[in-house]
């Protein structure tokens, strides 16, 4: 066969005459994006993601169905070619309905695959479930604890009847991989030889840890406290996560991985912050956020009064203060929550929660309310700490409470307190304790640059600080503290970008272009309704006098009923899927831009073993083109012109289903997830 | 012998014309002086149904506007030769101008010949380019002559007729066969130049294909017309019979070694179909949709065999060019743009209907010259050429001339012979939108720039219109025209986007006004409308709260009243009814 030559992007390539731009530039190792070709079929050239401009034409050409010239020098990369193809996506994805991700994956922190763990829950397999939450947090047992779960806030499953139990699903399945004889250890991959420092052992420093560890990377955390963990371990009271039981059987997890720990060591203290670059390859500054916020009111100075976070520390280290009877916790989060119900289990007798919205603004979970209202705490809404007022001791012995009421929304959108003026309430105590959130101390770190607000600041794409080599992530950073996950999901990242860093061509972080479906386009009622599971805990009366956890952990049959109730948003195909694989190489996509009528999401099973979902179809055709030009059979046509053309039966006679010999190739060769082969 | 010929085109018929012809026939089938007759289209839609009288070839008097009540009268009046009793139906002498300002090569025999009469053809020279051809030339020197006449595909795109056929002519047949396809696919709205050329001149259409089929070696000729032209297909089949009765057509035409025979395929009205890759699909019996170029149809069209494919107004020069030699034609036009160009005129304009014009007169010369200019006293706004392919030319660029390069340079297209004339009343944006929603509805679905693109356009036009418009729409509208006509498969897509691209270009200021103020300037946008009563002119007569078909206006006796906005559906009833000038609207 005679050969000829072509020139795409500046490179020679060379192939067989007649053959396509596409497939010569295949031959030679050059990707261009195509949806509607394959080799089974003929030219066709409708999608129109695959344009290429030649030297030699004033047109741009569809390199999939256009046969090279001898000689001719093409171009994929121009600006014209750009526009084009981001224009020809974008309008693809405008009328592509489905979710590539289910919600809950999008909008957890760390990207956990949610929809796949619970599937393995679902049909069994703790393992394998364990195996995917690590994919992306390596400690689920007691993420799965702890975690505010905001994957649950957009679960689907809510519009039927609740949201899926998502995370205590995770806890179920780690916690049984925890305690099972063959834990699941990834290994580590070959040694490269770059040596990473990270500062913190908190959630954020271990996940950066572990998965740069992944990498083959040595890894050493350095933390100030005596046991890893960060907030976690101090932070976090004993009975929501067990510390020996959980948290540090997962750290030691980490360790065995092969990362070192070493603790009791301070950065600008042991060593000083120059010294301890210059050690490494690449540096991570995981400190959190240890100051506690003052309350900013009269009296707040006095003995008697603690920060939430170093009251719920020092209760952890077994040097809990002596708080009294009558306590008062000051703040509306979950610190406030931690710290009510511990001071509740050291005996205290009257606990108030001081909060100055109404509890439908608190931003505690409601869970942690109820609880907190079960074991006899008291809560004071709309009302605001005015002074603290000292006895003759000169420690705390009243608090005056200005009384509140809602005003106009804020920019948060929740309305705002205002004072009733002249009102207020006095309050017996013996000490207060202030949630109401938490600082960054970054002493120590020198040269590093601070934002406004004293927070270091982090490239949010490349977690770099200002300085060469130091990166930083999770609770010290940017906008302050955060949840758990929040710091286990930049970790994360961060370890992706590090290790690309450290190969020599760093990736920044970009969070991947996918389809999204609008819940508002859903109908729900196909769903029946099914109950979330309960989490069983202990009786109050009982779990408020001690410290042990108060959750019991799913029976495994509620945990398998509840994974059930998965709806399984996220599209099957994702992996497999070239209109994304294609999509996302693309600069960021903004098919919003043409937001417009769609072709409506349904499935329908008209082929004996094939599911078609209208939504995901983009009319490449190639199942039509296939079952004729390839399998012979012509089962399949298309019916309808321009935007309403749709894929049917031919001649929209369902007769002709009746030749379908079952042989998968249209839904093997479709691009997207709209084919889908029933088992 | 006095001959009595009715006007029947689609329009004619339409206007009551074979209501004439039966009242006339019993009236004059005794005379054995008086011969009826039809003819087909004579191109004056505005004054349908019109009869012509004849004595011998001489057209004595043209009658237009007929009843059939006139019958009586017409018939007394040819039977006596005076004509006074029809002297109102006289053709008035500003109407003469209408045709005796055109140019008719394409439509030479249009409204003269009996369009089922190959004889009544033949008498006219018909055939004579034919039997000249076979017995004197060879296809070459066709070819030549074709070049020398500088004949362009009337179709719209203006490719080099000769080029086509020499590629045709020189191109390889597997199995022997060659077609030549005559593309009769009429498809864009205001448009029937092509509809009038075969339902009036049929034979005229033939002998132009056998001569292209002569010069190509086609061994079979099809004729793609459109299901919705029933009367062109009939006469067209029954000219194919009278045309291989007489030995035009089928084996050894004329005597000579050339057979081709002929055959109709009805389009299923699908407007991509007049794209000559979708009309080779269809003709296969395939999906309509276009195949991408290259192989062109010359390589492998029809059945994958060398295939040529011209227009019906193309064909219907190529007899005339033949009879009367290609430098009479060059001799007509400009420097690029060779010969005549038949437009089918319509929309605000006085005198609608078919004009033939040679190359290089101006828009104003056919807009106002011969179609007498804006009806109702209204001002001119802008012309639209090409159909939903071409664009808006705006009146200020009215001495544009009837040119492939110069129409092109501003934005439009010669196109096929669509010219809807607008005035001042007409929306620029709507009429983008009334197009593009053509165009989606049309596009064949196959390309995602065309289908999802010109949705996605239409949709953008839509919220402009309906006062929901945001800045930047501008745009955006612009980008996506850009990408749509650049990566559209066929040229449906690749000139869907310029309605919108021309009357951006010479009309912004009304897209600003939709967007902006949420005012539509023309006063056509609905949505954008609003009706108020002046108090002070209001008399209370209460008509238009009586005629208000949404019962949104208040007020009782002697009076003012109130239009409920909220409840207003700006039909504009109430702004018609008032006999004080007192509903005004903005």
């Amino acid at each position: 066969m005679n050969q000829i030559t072509i020139t795409i992007d500046g490179k020679k390539c060379t192939g067989p005459a007649g053959a396509t731009i596409l497939n010569i530039a295949k031959l030679n190792g050059i990707e261009i994006p195509s949806l509607c070709a394959n080799g089974l079929v003929k030219n066709y050239g409708a999608c129109g993601v695959c344009v290429v401009e030649s030297e030699s034409s004033p047109k741009l050409l569809r390199s999939c169905s256009t046969e090279a010239a001898d000689g001719t020098v093409y171009h994929t990369d121009t600006e014209r070619v750009k526009k084009a193809r981001r224009v020809a996506f974008e309008l693809i994805m405008s009328d592509h309905e489905g979710d590539c991700l289910p919600p809950c994956m999008l909008k957890c922190p760390a990207n956990s695959n949610c929809q796949a763990y619970i599937k393995q829950i679902a049909l069994g397999n703790n393992k394998e479930a364990t195996k995917i939450i690590k994919e992306t947090n390596p400690l689920p047992a007691s993420i799965g604890r702890v975690c505010p779960h905001p994957c649950e806030k957009d679960c689907r499953r809510q519009h039927v009847d609740e949201s899926l139990s998502i995370a205590f699903l995770k806890y179920f399945a780690a916690d049984k991989d925890l305690f099972s004889e063959d834990r699941y250890k990834p290994e580590a991959a070959s040694d490269t030889g770059k040596r990473i420092g990270i500062i913190g052992g908190g959630p954020a420093g271990l996940t950066a840890a572990y998965f740069l560890r992944l990498q083959g990377h040595e890894v050493t955390i350095f933390d100030m406290m005596p046991h890893m963990g960060g907030m976690l371990r101090y932070g976090i009271p004993e009975y929501r996560l067990p510390k020996e039981g959980i948290l540090q059987k997962e750290i030691d997890t980490i360790e065995e991985l092969g990362v070192k720990m070493v603790n009791n060591y301070k950065i600008g203290r042991d060593i000083s912050f120059d010294d301890f670059r210059k050690k490494f390859d690449a540096v991570v500054i995981a400190i959190g956020a240890w100051t506690s916020s003052s309350i900013g009111c009269k009296g707040e100075d006095l003995p008697g009064v603690y920060g939430g976070i170093d009251f719920l520390r020092r209760v952890i280290e077994g040097s809990a203060p002596a708080i009294g009877k009558n306590v008062a916790i000051v703040g509306g989060g979950n610190t406030a929550m931690d710290a009510c119900r511990t001071a509740v289990r050291l005996g205290a007798e009257n606990v108030y929660v001081i909060y100055r919205r109404t509890e439908a603004e608190m931003p505690a979970e409601k869970v942690e309310i109820e609880e907190a209202r079960e074991e006899g705490v008291q809560f004071k809404f709309l009302t605001n700490p005015a002074e603290i007022i000292a006895g003759a001791d000169g420690k705390v012995k009243q608090m005056k409470l200005q009384v509140m009421e809602l005003g106009e929304p804020d920019e948060s959108g929740r309305r705002k307190p205002v004072p009733v003026e002249g009102k207020f309430e006095i309050l017996e105590l013996d000490s207060v304790i202030s949630a109401i959130g938490q600082h960054v101390d970054p002493a120590g770190m020198n040269g590093v640059e601070l934002n406004k607000r004293g927070i270091i600041a982090a490239d949010e794409a490349s977690f770099r600080t200002n300085l060469e080599n130091v990166f930083a992530v999770g609770d010290a950073t940017n906008r302050g503290a955060s949840i758990a996950v929040e710091a286990i999901g930049e970790g994360q990242k961060a370890a992706k970008v590090i290790d690309s860093f450290l190969r020599g061509k760093e990736v920044p972080y970009r969070m991947p272009f996918v389809s999204k479906r609008d819940p508002k386009d859903i109908d729900f009622s196909q769903w029946e309704s099914y109950p979330r599971a309960k989490m069983p805990t202990r009786a109050a009366a009982v779990r408020k006098g001690d410290f042990l956890e108060v959750n019991k952990g799913f029976d495994p049959d509620d945990a398998v009923k509840e994974a059930f109730r998965c709806l399984e948003c996220g599209c099957h195909d994702y992996k497999n899927c070239e209109l994304i694989r294609f999509a996302q190489q693309e600069p960021v996509l903004q098919p919003e831009r043409f937001a417009g009528e769609k072709h409506p999401y349904f499935t329908e099973q008209k082929l004996v073993c094939i599911e078609r979902n209208q939504g995901k179809c983009i009319s490449c055709n190639l199942c039509v083109r296939i079952c004729d030009e390839d399998v012979g059979k012509g089962v399949l046509g298309l019916v309808g012109r321009g935007f309403t053309t749709v894929i049917k039966p031919e001649f929209n006679n369902k007769k002709v289903l009746e030749f379908c010999k079952s042989c998968k190739k249209c839904a093997e060769n479709c691009p997207t997830g709209a084919l889908k082969v029933l088992d | 012998m006095k001959r009595i010929v009715v006007g029947e085109g689609s329009c004619g018929i339409a206007a009551g014309a074979a209501k004439v012809f039966s009242a006339l026939e019993p009236l004059v089938s005794g005379d054995q002086n008086i011969r009826l007759s039809i003819t087909g289209c004579i191109g004056m839609c505005y004054l349908e149904p019109i009869v012509d009288l004849y004595e011998d070839d001489t057209l004595v008097q043209r009658l237009v506007l007929v009843g059939e009540n006139d019958a009586p009268a017409i018939a007394q009046a040819v039977k006596s030769g005076d004509f006074s009793g029809v002297e109102h139906l006289f053709i008035k002498e500003e109407d003469k101008e209408f045709l005796s300002k055109q140019t008719r090569i394409a439509l030479r025999n249009c409204g003269i010949v009996d369009p089922t009469d190959i004889h009544d053809y033949e008498r006219r020279g018909g055939y004579e380019g034919l039997k000249k051809v076979l017995t004197s030339m060879t296809p070459e020197e066709v070819i030549e002559v074709i070049k020398t006449s500088g004949l362009a595909g009337r179709g719209g795109a203006g490719f080099p007729t000769w080029f086509k056929w020499n590629a045709a002519r020189s191109a390889q047949s597997k199995s022997g066969s060659k077609y030549l396809i005559c593309n009769a696919d009429e498809g864009d709205p205001g448009a029937f130049m092509d509809r009038a050329v075969i339902e009036s001149d049929p034979h005229n259409l033939i002998e132009g294909m056998m001569i292209g089929a002569y010069a190509i070696g086609a061994t079979e000729a099809v004729v793609y017309v459109r299901a919705e032209y029933p009367l062109a297909i009939k006469r067209l089949e029954s000219a194919i019979q009278e045309a291989r009765a007489n030995g035009m057509l089928g084996k050894n035409i004329c005597g000579s070694d050339f057979s081709c025979d002929m055959r109709i395929k009805a389009g299923a009205g699908a407007f991509v179909c007049g794209e000559e890759t979708a009309l080779i699909a269809s003709l296969e019996g395939e999906r309509g949709m276009p195949r991408l170029k290259p192989p062109f149809p010359a390589q492998a069209g029809y059945n994958s065999e060398p295939s040529n494919i011209n227009n019906v107004e193309t064909f219907a020069n190529v007899p005339w060019i033949l009879a009367n030699g290609g430098e009479k034609f060059a001799a007509m036009g400009t420097e690029n743009s060779k010969g005549t160009k038949v437009f089918a005129v319509t929309g605000k304009v006085r005198k609608g209907g078919l004009v033939e014009v040679p190359m290089g007169v101006t828009l104003r010369d056919v807009i106002f010259g011969i179609a007498g200019g804006i009806r109702d006293g209204k001002q001119c706004k802008a012309v639209q050429l090409g159909g939903p392919s071409g664009g808006c030319i705006p009146y200020e660029l009215f001495d544009t001339i009837i040119d492939y390069k110069a129409l092109t340079a501003t934005g439009a297209i010669m196109g096929s012979g669509g010219l809807v004339v607008m005035d001042e009343s007409t929306c620029m944006v709507g009429i983008a939108k009334f197009f593009l929603d053509f165009t989606t509805k049309e596009s064949c679905g196959k390309c995602v720039p065309c289908r999802i693109g010109t949705k996605r356009l239409y949709e953008i036009l839509t919220r402009i219109v309906e006062g929901n418009g945001k800045e930047g729409d501008v745009e955006l509208l612009e980008e996506l025209c850009k990408a749509v006509k650049d990566s559209s498969l066929c040229g449906l897509g690749q000139t869907a986007p310029n309605p919108i691209l021309t009357t951006i270009r010479y009309f912004r200021n009304e897209y600003d006004a939709h967007i902006r103020e949420k005012k539509c300037p023309a006063h056509e946008c609905a949505a954008l409308l609003h009706y108020h009563i002046d108090e002070e002119k209001c008399k209370g007569c209460t008509l238009c709260a009586r005629k208000c078909p949404a019962k949104a206006i208040d007020g009782i006796a002697k009076k003012p009243h109130v239009i409920r906005q909220d409840s207003c559906i700006k039909c504009g009833q109430c702004y018609a009814a008032c006999r004080f000038g007192a509903v005004t609207v903005e």
